[in-house]
Protein backbone atom coordinates (compact mmCIF):
# COMPACT_ATOMS: atom_id res chain seq x y z
CA UNK A 1 0.00 0.00 0.00
CA UNK A 2 0.86 3.19 -0.84
CA UNK A 3 1.97 5.83 2.55
CA UNK A 4 1.47 9.18 2.03
CA UNK A 5 2.67 11.49 5.11
CA UNK A 6 0.80 14.92 5.46
CA UNK A 7 1.49 15.75 9.24
CA UNK A 8 4.67 17.65 8.91
CA UNK A 9 3.10 19.72 11.72
CA UNK A 10 2.86 17.07 13.78
CA UNK A 11 6.54 16.33 13.77
CA UNK A 12 8.67 15.75 10.55
CA UNK A 13 11.34 12.59 10.01
CA UNK A 14 14.76 13.44 10.66
CA UNK A 15 16.90 14.45 7.49
CA UNK A 16 20.02 12.36 6.81
CA UNK A 17 22.45 15.01 7.26
CA UNK A 18 21.13 15.84 10.51
CA UNK A 19 21.40 12.45 11.62
CA UNK A 20 24.46 11.90 10.80
CA UNK A 21 25.96 15.45 12.42
CA UNK A 22 24.43 13.69 15.59
CA UNK A 23 25.50 10.13 15.12
CA UNK A 24 28.97 10.50 16.43
CA UNK A 25 27.91 12.22 19.81
CA UNK A 26 25.35 9.10 20.36
CA UNK A 27 28.81 6.90 20.49
CA UNK A 28 32.40 8.21 20.61
CA UNK A 29 31.78 11.37 21.00
CA UNK A 30 29.66 11.06 24.35
CA UNK A 31 31.04 13.38 27.24
CA UNK A 32 28.98 15.22 29.05
CA UNK A 33 29.61 18.72 28.02
CA UNK A 34 29.91 19.74 32.16
CA UNK A 35 32.91 17.75 32.17
CA UNK A 36 36.28 19.61 32.79
CA UNK A 37 38.02 16.80 31.25
CA UNK A 38 38.81 16.24 27.44
CA UNK A 39 35.75 14.29 26.81
CA UNK A 40 33.71 16.79 28.34
CA UNK A 41 35.60 19.41 26.64
CA UNK A 42 34.54 18.13 23.29
CA UNK A 43 31.01 17.98 23.70
CA UNK A 44 30.94 21.34 25.23
CA UNK A 45 32.07 22.51 21.99
CA UNK A 46 29.67 20.38 20.10
CA UNK A 47 26.71 22.02 21.85
CA UNK A 48 28.42 26.12 21.96
CA UNK A 49 28.26 25.33 17.95
CA UNK A 50 24.85 24.20 18.08
CA UNK A 51 23.70 27.05 20.24
CA UNK A 52 25.46 29.23 17.73
CA UNK A 53 23.76 27.81 14.43
CA UNK A 54 20.44 27.99 16.47
CA UNK A 55 21.46 31.91 17.32
CA UNK A 56 21.89 32.51 13.81
CA UNK A 57 18.33 31.17 12.50
CA UNK A 58 16.41 33.10 14.80
CA UNK A 59 18.97 36.14 14.21
CA UNK A 60 19.99 36.01 17.79
CA UNK A 61 23.10 35.74 19.93
CA UNK A 62 24.23 32.69 21.21
CA UNK A 63 24.49 33.74 24.67
CA UNK A 64 20.31 34.11 24.26
CA UNK A 65 19.64 30.69 23.31
CA UNK A 66 18.71 27.87 26.44
CA UNK A 67 18.54 24.42 24.94
CA UNK A 68 15.23 22.34 26.89
CA UNK A 69 13.41 19.49 25.61
CA UNK A 70 11.25 21.08 23.28
CA UNK A 71 8.72 23.07 22.44
CA UNK A 72 6.83 22.70 24.95
CA UNK A 73 9.38 23.40 27.84
CA UNK A 74 10.31 26.38 26.31
CA UNK A 75 6.64 27.38 26.02
CA UNK A 76 6.59 26.70 29.87
CA UNK A 77 10.10 28.14 30.66
CA UNK A 78 8.92 31.11 28.98
CA UNK A 79 5.32 31.76 30.31
CA UNK A 80 5.83 30.50 33.96
CA UNK A 81 9.46 31.48 34.29
CA UNK A 82 8.38 35.13 33.08
CA UNK A 83 5.87 35.46 35.09
CA UNK A 84 7.36 34.80 38.44
CA UNK A 85 10.06 36.67 38.27
CA UNK A 86 8.08 39.97 37.04
CA UNK A 87 5.11 38.87 39.31
CA UNK A 88 6.08 42.34 41.30
CA UNK A 89 5.83 44.50 38.53
CA UNK A 90 2.11 43.31 38.05
CA UNK A 91 0.77 39.71 37.10
CA UNK A 92 -1.80 40.28 33.93
CA UNK A 93 -1.07 38.66 30.89
CA UNK A 94 -2.69 38.84 27.38
CA UNK A 95 -2.85 35.92 25.02
CA UNK A 96 -4.96 34.40 21.91
CA UNK A 97 -7.55 32.01 21.52
CA UNK A 98 -5.94 30.01 19.50
CA UNK A 99 -2.53 28.97 21.37
CA UNK A 100 -1.18 25.60 21.47
CA UNK A 101 -2.56 23.88 24.84
CA UNK A 102 1.67 24.44 26.24
CA UNK A 103 1.27 28.32 26.31
CA UNK A 104 -3.07 27.88 27.08
CA UNK A 105 -1.86 25.26 30.28
CA UNK A 106 1.23 27.07 31.23
CA UNK A 107 -1.07 30.70 31.54
CA UNK A 108 -4.03 28.63 33.45
CA UNK A 109 -1.60 27.90 35.59
CA UNK A 110 -0.96 31.09 36.54
CA UNK A 111 -4.41 31.71 36.12
CA UNK A 112 -5.05 29.23 39.56
CA UNK A 113 -2.12 31.25 41.67
CA UNK A 114 -3.82 34.97 41.07
CA UNK A 115 -2.62 35.96 37.73
CA UNK A 116 -4.89 37.24 35.39
CA UNK A 117 -5.21 36.53 31.32
CA UNK A 118 -7.19 38.27 28.63
CA UNK A 119 -7.72 36.34 25.55
CA UNK A 120 -7.83 38.05 22.58
CA UNK A 121 -10.00 36.55 19.66
CA UNK A 122 -8.65 35.90 16.34
CA UNK A 123 -11.81 36.51 13.98
CA UNK A 124 -12.93 34.10 11.12
CA UNK A 125 -9.96 34.35 9.54
CA UNK A 126 -7.86 33.46 12.78
CA UNK A 127 -5.33 36.15 13.13
CA UNK A 128 -5.54 38.58 16.22
CA UNK A 129 -5.46 42.14 15.35
CA UNK A 130 -3.11 44.57 17.10
CA UNK A 131 -5.44 46.94 17.62
CA UNK A 132 -6.84 44.38 20.22
CA UNK A 133 -4.04 43.56 21.61
CA UNK A 134 -3.55 47.45 22.20
CA UNK A 135 -6.93 47.53 24.08
CA UNK A 136 -6.36 45.01 26.45
CA UNK A 137 -2.99 46.43 27.86
CA UNK A 138 -3.61 47.11 31.55
CA UNK A 139 -1.26 48.83 33.45
CA UNK A 140 -0.37 45.67 35.22
CA UNK A 141 0.18 43.83 32.07
CA UNK A 142 3.65 42.22 31.90
CA UNK A 143 3.69 39.88 29.34
CA UNK A 144 2.15 39.50 25.84
CA UNK A 145 2.33 35.70 24.14
CA UNK A 146 0.78 35.17 20.95
CA UNK A 147 2.22 32.68 18.31
CA UNK A 148 3.95 33.42 15.27
CA UNK A 149 1.96 30.89 13.29
CA UNK A 150 -1.01 28.58 14.39
CA UNK A 151 -0.44 24.95 14.55
CA UNK A 152 -3.70 23.68 13.22
CA UNK A 153 -4.73 26.36 10.53
CA UNK A 154 -1.08 27.72 10.40
CA UNK A 155 -2.39 31.05 10.02
CA UNK A 156 0.50 33.63 10.94
CA UNK A 157 0.02 36.39 13.12
CA UNK A 158 1.59 40.20 13.38
CA UNK A 159 4.12 39.32 15.99
CA UNK A 160 6.57 42.19 14.67
CA UNK A 161 3.28 44.62 14.62
CA UNK A 162 2.87 43.48 18.40
CA UNK A 163 6.71 43.67 18.93
CA UNK A 164 6.47 47.41 17.62
CA UNK A 165 3.62 48.69 19.85
CA UNK A 166 5.65 46.79 23.04
CA UNK A 167 8.73 49.01 21.91
CA UNK A 168 6.46 51.71 21.42
CA UNK A 169 5.05 51.22 25.34
CA UNK A 170 8.56 51.33 26.56
CA UNK A 171 9.54 54.47 24.76
CA UNK A 172 6.62 56.29 27.18
CA UNK A 173 8.33 54.84 30.27
CA UNK A 174 6.61 51.47 30.45
CA UNK A 175 9.81 49.32 31.42
CA UNK A 176 8.15 45.75 32.87
CA UNK A 177 6.36 44.65 29.66
CA UNK A 178 8.16 41.65 27.60
CA UNK A 179 7.03 40.00 24.30
CA UNK A 180 7.17 36.04 23.65
CA UNK A 181 5.69 34.23 20.81
CA UNK A 182 6.21 30.53 20.12
CA UNK A 183 7.30 29.79 16.89
CA UNK A 184 7.71 26.29 16.88
CA UNK A 185 5.22 26.24 13.70
CA UNK A 186 6.72 28.81 12.14
CA UNK A 187 10.26 27.89 11.86
CA UNK A 188 11.70 26.89 8.99
CA UNK A 189 8.70 28.60 7.10
CA UNK A 190 8.73 31.81 7.67
CA UNK A 191 12.38 33.89 8.44
CA UNK A 192 12.71 34.30 12.08
CA UNK A 193 14.16 37.73 13.44
CA UNK A 194 14.14 38.62 17.26
CA UNK A 195 15.13 41.93 16.27
CA UNK A 196 12.63 42.97 13.76
CA UNK A 197 10.26 40.67 15.22
CA UNK A 198 10.75 42.83 18.23
CA UNK A 199 10.16 39.97 20.81
CA UNK A 200 11.74 39.13 24.56
CA UNK A 201 11.66 35.34 24.22
CA UNK A 202 10.90 32.95 21.65
CA UNK A 203 10.27 29.42 21.25
CA UNK A 204 11.55 26.48 18.97
CA UNK A 205 11.26 23.38 18.50
CA UNK A 206 13.65 20.84 16.62
CA UNK A 207 11.35 18.03 15.77
CA UNK A 208 9.61 20.35 13.32
CA UNK A 209 12.30 21.22 11.22
CA UNK A 210 13.77 17.51 10.64
CA UNK A 211 15.77 16.62 13.63
CA UNK A 212 15.00 14.65 16.07
CA UNK A 213 12.28 14.88 18.94
CA UNK A 214 13.17 16.15 22.48
CA UNK A 215 15.05 19.28 21.76
CA UNK A 216 14.21 22.62 21.28
CA UNK A 217 15.17 26.46 22.31
CA UNK A 218 13.96 29.43 24.15
CA UNK A 219 15.27 32.54 22.69
CA UNK A 220 15.60 34.59 25.90
CA UNK A 221 16.82 38.36 24.97
CA UNK A 222 19.61 39.31 27.17
CA UNK A 223 18.82 41.15 30.40
CA UNK A 224 15.31 39.50 30.58
CA UNK A 225 14.97 37.42 33.80
CA UNK A 226 13.12 34.21 34.44
CA UNK A 227 12.80 31.89 37.41
CA UNK A 228 14.18 28.58 36.12
CA UNK A 229 11.43 25.47 36.11
CA UNK A 230 14.18 23.05 36.15
CA UNK A 231 16.52 23.34 38.87
CA UNK A 232 19.60 21.25 40.29
CA UNK A 233 22.45 21.90 37.67
CA UNK A 234 23.96 24.99 36.15
CA UNK A 235 23.26 23.90 32.57
CA UNK A 236 22.24 26.99 30.40
CA UNK A 237 23.60 29.82 32.37
CA UNK A 238 21.53 28.60 34.89
CA UNK A 239 18.31 29.29 33.45
CA UNK A 240 17.66 25.39 32.82
CA UNK A 241 18.97 22.29 35.01
CA UNK A 242 19.93 18.92 33.31
CA UNK A 243 22.89 17.37 31.54
CA UNK A 244 22.59 19.02 27.55
CA UNK A 245 21.05 16.44 25.65
CA UNK A 246 24.04 16.37 23.25
CA UNK A 247 23.62 14.63 19.77
CA UNK A 248 20.31 16.18 20.24
CA UNK A 249 21.34 19.54 20.17
CA UNK A 250 23.95 19.16 17.40
CA UNK A 251 21.21 17.56 15.15
CA UNK A 252 19.15 20.67 15.92
CA UNK A 253 21.97 22.99 15.27
CA UNK A 254 22.29 20.94 11.85
CA UNK A 255 18.84 21.03 11.20
CA UNK A 256 18.37 24.95 11.62
CA UNK A 257 21.27 25.45 9.40
CA UNK A 258 19.49 23.56 6.57
CA UNK A 259 16.15 25.02 6.93
CA UNK A 260 17.95 28.54 6.92
CA UNK A 261 19.66 27.47 3.66
CA UNK A 262 16.69 25.22 2.14
CA UNK A 263 13.76 27.55 2.99
CA UNK A 264 13.14 29.05 -0.21
CA UNK A 265 12.79 25.91 -1.89
CA UNK A 266 11.15 24.11 0.70
CA UNK A 267 8.26 26.65 1.01
CA UNK A 268 7.74 26.45 -2.82
CA UNK A 269 7.97 23.34 -3.49
CA UNK A 270 4.85 22.72 -0.05
CA UNK A 271 3.34 25.84 -1.36
CA UNK A 272 2.47 24.26 -4.75
CA UNK A 273 1.47 21.17 -3.32
CA UNK A 274 -0.82 22.39 -1.17
CA UNK A 275 -2.56 24.71 -3.90
CA UNK A 276 -2.85 21.70 -6.23
CA UNK A 277 -4.07 19.34 -3.37
CA UNK A 278 -6.55 22.59 -2.64
CA UNK A 279 -7.70 22.96 -5.80
CA UNK A 280 -8.17 19.25 -6.36
CA UNK A 281 -10.53 18.75 -3.32
CA UNK A 282 -12.19 21.93 -3.80
CA UNK A 283 -13.25 20.81 -7.72
CA UNK A 284 -14.16 17.15 -6.07
CA UNK A 285 -16.05 17.65 -3.22
CA UNK A 286 -18.87 20.14 -2.47
CA UNK A 287 -19.91 21.56 1.57
CA UNK A 288 -15.97 22.00 2.82
CA UNK A 289 -14.65 25.07 4.00
CA UNK A 290 -10.63 26.15 4.45
CA UNK A 291 -10.21 27.38 7.62
CA UNK A 292 -8.48 29.94 8.43
CA UNK A 293 -7.06 33.08 6.19
CA UNK A 294 -5.40 32.07 2.82
CA UNK A 295 -3.58 34.43 2.19
CA UNK A 296 -1.32 34.65 5.96
CA UNK A 297 -0.52 31.62 6.69
CA UNK A 298 1.95 29.14 6.36
CA UNK A 299 3.10 27.97 2.80
CA UNK A 300 2.87 23.78 3.90
CA UNK A 301 -0.53 23.53 5.35
CA UNK A 302 -4.35 23.32 4.60
CA UNK A 303 -6.93 23.11 6.96
CA UNK A 304 -10.54 22.41 5.74
CA UNK A 305 -13.71 21.05 7.69
CA UNK A 306 -15.98 18.51 6.39
CA UNK A 307 -19.39 19.00 6.84
CA UNK A 308 -21.56 16.12 7.71
CA UNK A 309 -19.00 13.75 9.26
CA UNK A 310 -16.32 13.71 11.52
CA UNK A 311 -12.71 14.30 11.52
CA UNK A 312 -11.36 10.86 13.46
CA UNK A 313 -13.61 8.96 11.03
CA UNK A 314 -11.87 10.73 7.91
CA UNK A 315 -9.24 10.82 9.79
CA UNK A 316 -9.12 6.36 10.07
CA UNK A 317 -10.41 6.24 6.81
CA UNK A 318 -7.55 7.89 5.11
CA UNK A 319 -4.69 5.86 7.78
CA UNK A 320 -6.18 2.70 5.98
CA UNK A 321 -5.13 3.76 2.57
CA UNK A 322 -2.02 4.47 3.87
CA UNK A 323 -2.59 8.27 4.06
CA UNK A 324 -1.37 10.36 7.62
CA UNK A 325 -3.69 13.73 8.17
CA UNK A 326 -4.54 15.06 11.68
CA UNK A 327 -7.77 16.06 12.99
CA UNK A 328 -8.25 18.66 15.99
CA UNK A 329 -11.17 17.36 17.70
CA UNK A 330 -10.82 14.83 20.38
CA UNK A 331 -13.45 12.48 21.31
CA UNK A 332 -13.01 10.27 24.72
CA UNK A 333 -15.06 8.66 26.97
CA UNK A 334 -18.13 10.12 25.84
CA UNK A 335 -17.44 13.70 26.05
CA UNK A 336 -16.09 15.49 22.55
CA UNK A 337 -13.75 18.58 22.61
CA UNK A 338 -14.34 20.11 19.17
CA UNK A 339 -10.88 22.02 18.20
CA UNK A 340 -10.79 25.12 20.28
CA UNK A 341 -8.89 26.83 17.33
CA UNK A 342 -11.56 26.24 14.98
CA UNK A 343 -14.54 27.26 17.73
CA UNK A 344 -12.42 30.25 17.78
CA UNK A 345 -12.98 30.84 14.35
CA UNK A 346 -16.99 31.10 14.94
CA UNK A 347 -17.36 27.66 13.03
CA UNK A 348 -20.24 25.59 14.47
CA UNK A 349 -19.19 22.12 16.62
CA UNK A 350 -20.10 19.98 13.08
CA UNK A 351 -17.35 22.38 11.33
CA UNK A 352 -15.07 22.01 14.31
CA UNK A 353 -15.40 18.22 14.73
CA UNK A 354 -15.14 17.78 10.93
CA UNK A 355 -12.12 19.79 10.45
CA UNK A 356 -8.29 17.92 9.44
CA UNK A 357 -5.50 19.04 8.68
CA UNK A 358 -2.84 18.42 6.14
CA UNK A 359 0.71 19.51 6.51
CA UNK A 360 3.25 18.87 3.54
CA UNK A 361 6.73 18.23 3.69
CA UNK A 362 10.20 18.66 1.80
CA UNK A 363 9.91 14.89 0.68
CA UNK A 364 6.15 14.66 -0.61
CA UNK A 365 5.39 14.49 -4.26
CA UNK A 366 2.58 15.48 -6.80
CA UNK A 367 1.91 12.00 -6.72
CA UNK A 368 1.38 12.04 -3.15
CA UNK A 369 -0.95 14.87 -3.82
CA UNK A 370 -2.88 13.09 -6.43
CA UNK A 371 -3.09 9.91 -4.80
CA UNK A 372 -4.21 11.80 -1.29
CA UNK A 373 -6.97 13.94 -3.23
CA UNK A 374 -8.33 10.14 -5.24
CA UNK A 375 -8.44 8.79 -1.85
CA UNK A 376 -10.04 11.58 0.06
CA UNK A 377 -12.94 12.00 -2.17
CA UNK A 378 -13.98 8.73 -1.75
CA UNK A 379 -13.15 8.31 1.76
CA UNK A 380 -15.87 11.61 2.23
CA UNK A 381 -18.43 9.81 -0.31
CA UNK A 382 -18.28 6.76 1.59
CA UNK A 383 -18.90 8.78 4.99
CA UNK A 384 -21.41 10.89 4.04
CA UNK A 385 -23.63 8.25 2.50
CA UNK A 386 -23.53 6.73 6.41
CA UNK A 387 -24.42 10.28 7.88
CA UNK A 388 -27.64 11.43 9.03
CA UNK A 389 -27.30 15.07 8.47
CA UNK A 390 -26.42 14.00 4.99
CA UNK A 391 -28.20 14.56 2.39
CA UNK A 392 -26.06 12.22 -0.14
CA UNK A 393 -26.68 9.84 2.85
CA UNK A 394 -28.16 6.09 1.51
CA UNK A 395 -31.41 6.50 0.06
CA UNK A 396 -34.36 4.22 0.53
CA UNK A 397 -33.09 0.60 -0.05
CA UNK B 1 -5.69 0.25 22.85
CA UNK B 2 -5.21 0.19 18.99
CA UNK B 3 -8.36 -0.89 16.81
CA UNK B 4 -8.94 -4.10 15.77
CA UNK B 5 -9.02 -5.93 11.99
CA UNK B 6 -12.70 -6.32 12.75
CA UNK B 7 -13.50 -2.64 14.09
CA UNK B 8 -11.71 -1.62 10.73
CA UNK B 9 -13.29 -3.86 8.04
CA UNK B 10 -16.41 -2.40 9.54
CA UNK B 11 -15.42 1.07 9.04
CA UNK B 12 -14.20 0.21 5.36
CA UNK B 13 -17.10 -1.92 4.45
CA UNK B 14 -20.35 -0.65 6.66
CA UNK B 15 -22.83 -3.44 6.75
CA UNK B 16 -26.41 -2.73 6.05
CA UNK B 17 -25.89 0.95 5.71
CA UNK B 18 -28.92 3.41 4.62
CA UNK B 19 -32.53 3.65 5.44
CA UNK B 20 -35.58 0.67 5.16
CA UNK B 21 -38.34 1.34 2.70
CA UNK B 22 -40.88 -0.55 4.51
CA UNK B 23 -39.52 -0.13 8.04
CA UNK B 24 -42.15 -0.22 11.15
CA UNK B 25 -39.52 1.09 13.84
CA UNK B 26 -37.17 3.90 13.80
CA UNK B 27 -35.28 5.67 15.95
CA UNK B 28 -32.33 8.11 15.31
CA UNK B 29 -30.53 8.94 19.13
CA UNK B 30 -27.90 11.40 20.33
CA UNK B 31 -25.56 11.56 22.42
CA UNK B 32 -25.91 14.61 24.29
CA UNK B 33 -22.77 14.83 25.24
CA UNK B 34 -20.41 14.74 22.23
CA UNK B 35 -23.12 15.13 19.40
CA UNK B 36 -22.48 10.98 18.14
CA UNK B 37 -26.25 10.38 16.30
CA UNK B 38 -27.36 6.62 15.29
CA UNK B 39 -29.77 6.32 13.17
CA UNK B 40 -32.09 2.68 13.15
CA UNK B 41 -34.47 1.16 10.43
CA UNK B 42 -35.61 -1.80 11.67
CA UNK B 43 -38.59 -4.04 9.89
CA UNK B 44 -40.47 -6.28 12.77
CA UNK B 45 -42.14 -9.45 11.89
CA UNK B 46 -43.57 -12.04 13.87
CA UNK B 47 -41.34 -11.04 16.65
CA UNK B 48 -38.09 -10.97 14.52
CA UNK B 49 -36.02 -8.45 13.75
CA UNK B 50 -36.35 -9.22 9.40
CA UNK B 51 -35.01 -6.08 8.15
CA UNK B 52 -31.68 -3.82 9.98
CA UNK B 53 -30.28 -0.47 8.59
CA UNK B 54 -28.15 1.97 9.97
CA UNK B 55 -26.98 5.71 9.56
CA UNK B 56 -24.31 7.45 11.36
CA UNK B 57 -22.63 10.23 12.25
CA UNK B 58 -19.82 10.76 14.70
CA UNK B 59 -16.09 9.14 15.70
CA UNK B 60 -15.17 5.95 14.33
CA UNK B 61 -16.77 3.86 17.45
CA UNK B 62 -20.27 5.13 16.91
CA UNK B 63 -19.95 3.80 12.87
CA UNK B 64 -18.64 0.35 13.84
CA UNK B 65 -21.35 -0.36 16.43
CA UNK B 66 -23.98 1.28 14.16
CA UNK B 67 -22.74 -1.28 11.42
CA UNK B 68 -22.32 -4.39 13.28
CA UNK B 69 -25.87 -3.69 15.63
CA UNK B 70 -27.41 -3.32 12.03
CA UNK B 71 -25.35 -6.82 11.14
CA UNK B 72 -26.43 -8.51 14.95
CA UNK B 73 -29.68 -8.29 14.88
CA UNK B 74 -30.70 -9.10 10.86
CA UNK B 75 -32.98 -12.10 12.04
CA UNK B 76 -32.72 -12.09 15.98
CA UNK B 77 -35.85 -12.60 17.91
CA UNK B 78 -37.17 -9.08 19.18
CA UNK B 79 -36.70 -10.34 23.21
CA UNK B 80 -33.00 -11.29 22.58
CA UNK B 81 -32.29 -8.35 20.48
CA UNK B 82 -33.63 -6.28 24.02
CA UNK B 83 -31.22 -8.47 25.79
CA UNK B 84 -28.20 -6.86 23.75
CA UNK B 85 -25.61 -5.43 26.17
CA UNK B 86 -22.82 -3.21 25.67
CA UNK B 87 -20.43 -6.06 25.82
CA UNK B 88 -21.67 -8.15 23.12
CA UNK B 89 -21.27 -5.37 20.42
CA UNK B 90 -17.77 -4.33 21.57
CA UNK B 91 -17.22 -8.01 21.74
CA UNK B 92 -18.19 -8.09 18.44
CA UNK B 93 -16.18 -5.73 16.98
CA UNK B 94 -12.88 -7.37 18.69
CA UNK B 95 -12.94 -4.73 21.35
CA UNK B 96 -13.28 -1.31 21.77
CA UNK B 97 -11.13 1.39 23.99
CA UNK B 98 -12.84 1.69 27.30
CA UNK B 99 -13.06 5.44 26.32
CA UNK B 100 -15.39 4.38 23.65
CA UNK B 101 -17.82 2.24 25.12
CA UNK B 102 -19.94 5.53 24.75
CA UNK B 103 -20.28 4.44 21.22
CA UNK B 104 -21.64 1.17 21.84
CA UNK B 105 -23.88 2.30 24.75
CA UNK B 106 -25.54 4.87 22.07
CA UNK B 107 -26.50 1.50 19.69
CA UNK B 108 -27.69 -0.87 22.63
CA UNK B 109 -29.90 2.55 23.47
CA UNK B 110 -31.13 3.47 19.76
CA UNK B 111 -31.59 -0.39 19.43
CA UNK B 112 -33.90 -0.39 22.27
CA UNK B 113 -35.87 3.39 21.71
CA UNK B 114 -36.84 1.86 17.92
CA UNK B 115 -38.47 -1.32 19.35
CA UNK B 116 -40.05 0.24 22.34
CA UNK B 117 -41.42 3.37 19.52
CA UNK B 118 -42.64 0.14 17.54
CA UNK B 119 -45.03 -2.22 20.51
CA UNK B 120 -45.98 1.50 21.76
Amino acid sequence: MRKVYLDHSATTPSDPRVVEAMLPYLTERFGNASSVHSFGQEARAAVDRARRQVAAFAGARANEIVFTSGGTEANNLAIRGLGEAAQSHGRHIITSAIEHPSVRSSIHGLEQRGWEATQLPVYDDGVVRVEDVRAALRPDTILISVMMANNEIGTVQPIAEIGALVRAERKVGRRHLWLHTDAVQAAGRVPIDVESLGCDLLSLSAHKIYAPKGTGALFVRKGVRLTPQQVGGHQERERRGGTEAVANIVAFGAATELAQREMPERNEHTRRLRDRFEKQIAESVDEIVFNGSREQRLPHLSNISFRFIEGEGLLIHLDMQGVAVSSGSACSSGTLEPSPVIQALGRDDEMARGSIRFSFGKDNSEADVDYVSDVLTHAVESLRKLSPLSRDSLAVV
Amino acid sequence: MPYSETFKDHLAHPRNAGELANANAVAEQTNPVCGDRLRLSLRLRDGRIEAARFLAYGCPPTLACGSVIAEMIEGMKIEDAMKLSRKEIADALGGLPTRKHHAAALAIHTLRSAIEECSR
